[in-house]
This record gives C-alpha cells, sequence and structure tokens, in this order.
C-alpha cells in the first residue's frame, strides 16, 4: 500500500443514507442521464444567495441553510465530536454568515471554502473553550485516502493536487496538519499525541505547511 | 516582509507570516496570537490574502467530511437569532410560516411535463419554489403553505399566498430564465387543468383570480419555462422546472 493521505473521515463512516445535494452535484456532473445535474447547488447559485443575505434576505439564508447545513454540520461535528456543542455552533455561523455575508468576495474563493472556513473557525474557537471535550482521543480508523473520497464540492484538480502532495510531507507532519484541520486538534494536544514538546509540534506544523505550499505551488 | 502593517513589525508573525496565517487556518495558533491575527486580519489586505490561499488550499479535506444532518430546531434558533441581529426586518411578525418543521419537500413535480427536460437543465442547477403562507399562523384557512423543489434542491423562488387578501406574491432567489425564455407560474387544483398567475419575476405581487380564493387543498403550483412573455397558448408548453402541493398552515 502507497502512503496514505490522511483524512477527516473513515470509509466505514462515510456511508451516508442519502446524498446531499452538494453530493449529487458531483455524481450529477459525471452522468449525464436524463437529469442533468438539476437539484444541486452551483457555486452560482450559492453567491446568489449569500449576495440575497447580505441585503438582509432572510429567505436567500433559509435556502443557503438548506443547501449547505448539512455538510457544514459535519465539519463543525468532527471537531466537537458532540452534537448539541456543533449544533450551538451550527448557530453561530449561520448568525456570522448573516452578519458578514457582504463580505464575502467570490474572487477570493467558492463560497463553499469560504462557509466551510467559518464553520472550522466557529467550532475550533468553541473547542478551545471546553477543553474536556479534547480528551477523548482520536479514532484509529478515521482516517482514509484522499484520492478515494467521492465528494461533489471540491474541485477534482485541487483534491487530487492536495492528496498527491500530502503524500510528499513527512508523516508526523502530515498527521498533525490532517489532525488540526479535520479534528481541532491544538499544539499541546499533538505534542501529547507525539510525546514531543509543544515547540516541536509547532516546527512540524509549520514545516509541513510550507512542504504542502512548496508542492502545490509546484504542480 | 512584516506585511507591512502599523503593528506588523511587532506582531508575532512578522517572521513567518504566512505560516502563521496557515497555523491561522489549521486553528492551532496559541489563543492570544491566534485573537491577535485575527485583529490583524481585519486591517492587513496581505493576511487576508495568505489565509484565503491557505483556506483554498486545505479545502479538499473538508470537503472529505460527510454531511450530517443537523436537527431541524437548529434552524428555527438562527432564526430567532437574526430576528434580533438586525433592525431591518424586526417589524415583520413571528415567521411562523416558515418553521422547518412544518415545511416539507414536496413531490418533484408533474413528471409527464418534464419529458423535455432540456430546457431545464439549461437553467441554473438547484432551483426550487417556496411557497409560503402569510405572516400570521392561519386560523381561518386564508394561508397555505408549500415548499416545492427539484428533490433536494436549493430554494430558489419564494412565493407567498394569501388567499384572505387574495394575492400571490413571487420572488427570485436564485432562479435565472434563459435569456429568450421566461419563467410562469401556473396553479393547479385538483383535476384541474393548469392556470396560469403569470410571469415569475423579482418582487412581483399579483392578484389571485377570484375563482382560486377557496380553500385548497390538493392544488399545487408549478413553474415552466415559457418563450418570451409567456405561453402563447395559455397551458404550460415546455418543461416544468418545480412544482409542489399547497398545505394548510
Amino acid at each position: 500500500m502507497t502512503l496514505m493521505a490522511e483524512l477527516c473521515h473513515s470509509p466505514a463512516r462515510y456511508r451516508p443514507q442519502s446524498r446531499s445535494p452538494l453530493d449529487e452535484r458531483m455524481h450529477a456532473a459525471g452522468q449525464g442521464g436524463d437529469e442533468p445535474n438539476v437539484g444541486a447547488p452551483t457555486d452560482a447559485d450559492l453567491v446568489r444567495l449569500i449576495g440575497a443575505v447580505a441585503e438582509g434576505d432572510r429567505m436567500a439564508l433559509r435556502a443557503l441553510y438548506a443547501a449547505t447545513a448539512p455538510k457544514l454540520f459535519g465539519i463543525v461535528l468532527r471537531i466537537l465530536r458532540d452534537r448539541s456543542a456543533g449544533e450551538d455552533a451550527l448557530q453561530e455561523v449561520f448568525v456570522r454568515v448573516w452578519q458578514r455575508a457582504g463580505s464575502y468576495d467570490p474572487q477570493a474563493g467558492s463560497p463553499l471554502v469560504w462557509l466551510a472556513a467559518i464553520a472550522r473557525h466557529k467550532a475550533i474557537d468553541r473547542v478551545r473553550q471546553d477543553r474536556a471535550a479534547r480528551l477523548i482521543p482520536a479514532e484509529d480508523g478515521f482516517l482514509e485516502r484522499l484520492a478515494d473520497t467521492r465528494d461533489g464540492e471540491t474541485d477534482l484538480a485541487r483534491r487530487d493536487a492536495l492528496a498527491r502532495c500530502l503524500e510528499t510531507v513527512e508523516p508526523d507532519h502530515r498527521n498533525c496538519l490532517v489532525l488540526a484541520y479535520c479534528e481541532g486538534w491544538s499544539r499541546e494536544e499533538l505534542a501529547a499525541r507525539h510525546s514531543r514538546p509543544v515547540n516541536t509540534i509547532k516546527t512540524w506544523l509549520r514545516r509541513g505547511l510550507m512542504s504542502l505550499r512548496g508542492c502545490l505551488e509546484a504542480a | 516582509m512584516s506585511g507591512g502593517t502599523d503593528t506588523g513589525a511587532e506582531g508575532f508573525w512578522a517572521g513567518d507570516p504566512d505560516g502563521a496565517a496557515g497555523e491561522y487556518v489549521l486553528g492551532t495558533l496559541p489563543h492570544d496570537e491566534r485573537v491577535a491575527f485575527a485583529r490583524a486580519l481585519e486591517r492587513d489586505a496581505s493576511l487576508r490574502a495568505a489565509v484565503a490561499a491557505w483556506e483554498v488550499r486545505l479545502a479538499p479535506l473538508a470537503g472529505t467530511v460527510p454531511a450530517v444532518s443537523p436537527d431541524p430546531g437548529v434552524w428555527a434558533a438562527i432564526e430567532a437569532r437574526i430576528g434580533d441581529a438586525r433592525g431591518a426586518e424586526a417589524a415583520a411578525p413571528p415567521r411562523a410560516d416558515i418553521d422547518p418543521a412544518r415545511v416539507r419537500r414536496l413531490e418533484r413535480g408533474l413528471r409527464r411535463w418534464r419529458a423535455a427536460s432540456g430546457m431545464a437543465a439549461a437553467l441554473a442547477a438547484g432551483l426550487a419554489l417556496w411557497i409560503a403562507a402569510g405572516p400570521r399562523p392561519s386560523t381561518d384557512g386564508g394561508h397555505y403553505l408549500a415548499v416545492v423543489d427539484r428533490g433536494g434542491a436549493l430554494p430558489a423562488l419564494i412565493v407567498r399566498v394569501d388567499l384572505d387578501g387574495g394575492t400571490v406574491q413571487v420572488r427570485s432567489l436564485a432562479a435565472e430564465a434563459p435569456p429568450d425564455r421566461s419563467l410562469e407560474l401556473w396553479y393547479i387544483g385538483a383535476g384541474a387543468p393548469p392556470r396560469s398567475l403569470g410571469l415569475v419575476t423579482d418582487a412581483a405581487r399579483r392578484t389571485l383570480p377570484a375563482p382560486l380564493r377557496a380553500p385548497a387543498e390538493g392544488a399545487s403550483f408549478a413553474v415552466s419555462v415559457e418563450p418570451k412573455g409567456g405561453s402563447p397558448t395559455g397551458a404550460p408548453t415546455g418543461p416544468v422546472i418545480y412544482s409542489g402541493r399547497l398545505l394548510r398552515e
């Protein structure tokens, strides 16, 4: 088995009962059946909705919520590991979106990247407030190969490039990057996991990031 | 590079702004640094750009997290909070009409009209139609609610139906007709042929025809793609891109 790019979820968990609209987008895109690509929000749809939210349109926020909340909830749950805390964080995410939709710049990134960033930051802020939640160890089975994921909202070329470049990162460094990004681990928690000083973890994170960036930019 | 801000030289990130931006995105900055960095972001465009680049680089990892449906109560809580967060709609009555517990995704559509769906595919994907009752919870049967979409699609239109006032209001969120076509709204009574309620245009309020101002169990709404200006025949001629049933509130 080649190096695995470690992922935010285990294959066993990735069996959604029903596909989300976002998941469907990817599947529909590759199929071209008699209902081609209908029923899934495109980036352009989401950009329009965020624009309407910026103007104070509550129904647009409702629509945005309908389209993206399950994905964002998955992201915050992965970090918080508690449904109640996750739902509180999800509330804060959409209140933030409501307040800050006007600051979204489509040129800076896709709407899903913007939304996911808000969700991750809210979850991380919250998990840092409640350190007890982090006593739960990472589950061994949660890593997965990036290349195996079949998820619609990510540009495939970017995904493949990230998967390839993560494989070039020193394994310990990569492990820290992935645990931090996907599960919200702090430097201290990573230090405990690896039995290394916190400063070493900081060095690993920085080196891992620079290694990743170098690989992605060389592509 | 210190980032060129007034405090950039003193910021902890001065020696490695891109690494700090990356760690900000990862969430691994110590609390004090995280707070200081977030504050610096407000005024430092180069740091914002560095953060945005890391968000984009790492986003495929977030994309691998499986979606999980939140409890329906979450939306209600959000709505309650944003009701206080902005003054613009503060005067509006409580929005019992769109309590998600009572909102239902409805049938996918009038399939016989969907055979010619090529035009539907040309529309922005992820369209849906909301038909919401008036602001007051109904005690007189005059308000109906339907949520219409294309099977999990993104809601794109809002249609409010107030049988007491005899009005239908349509608002477009994400719906776009092809440049040489119009979207037309149809009312379909149980067992009756579709009856046009006019074109779907932004912020349009139209009068509900008198014969339709009766309790509407079993009635549906649909939106079809028509030639510019509407159906030439008085009946839907193009593919139906949304439909759904009215529910009594």
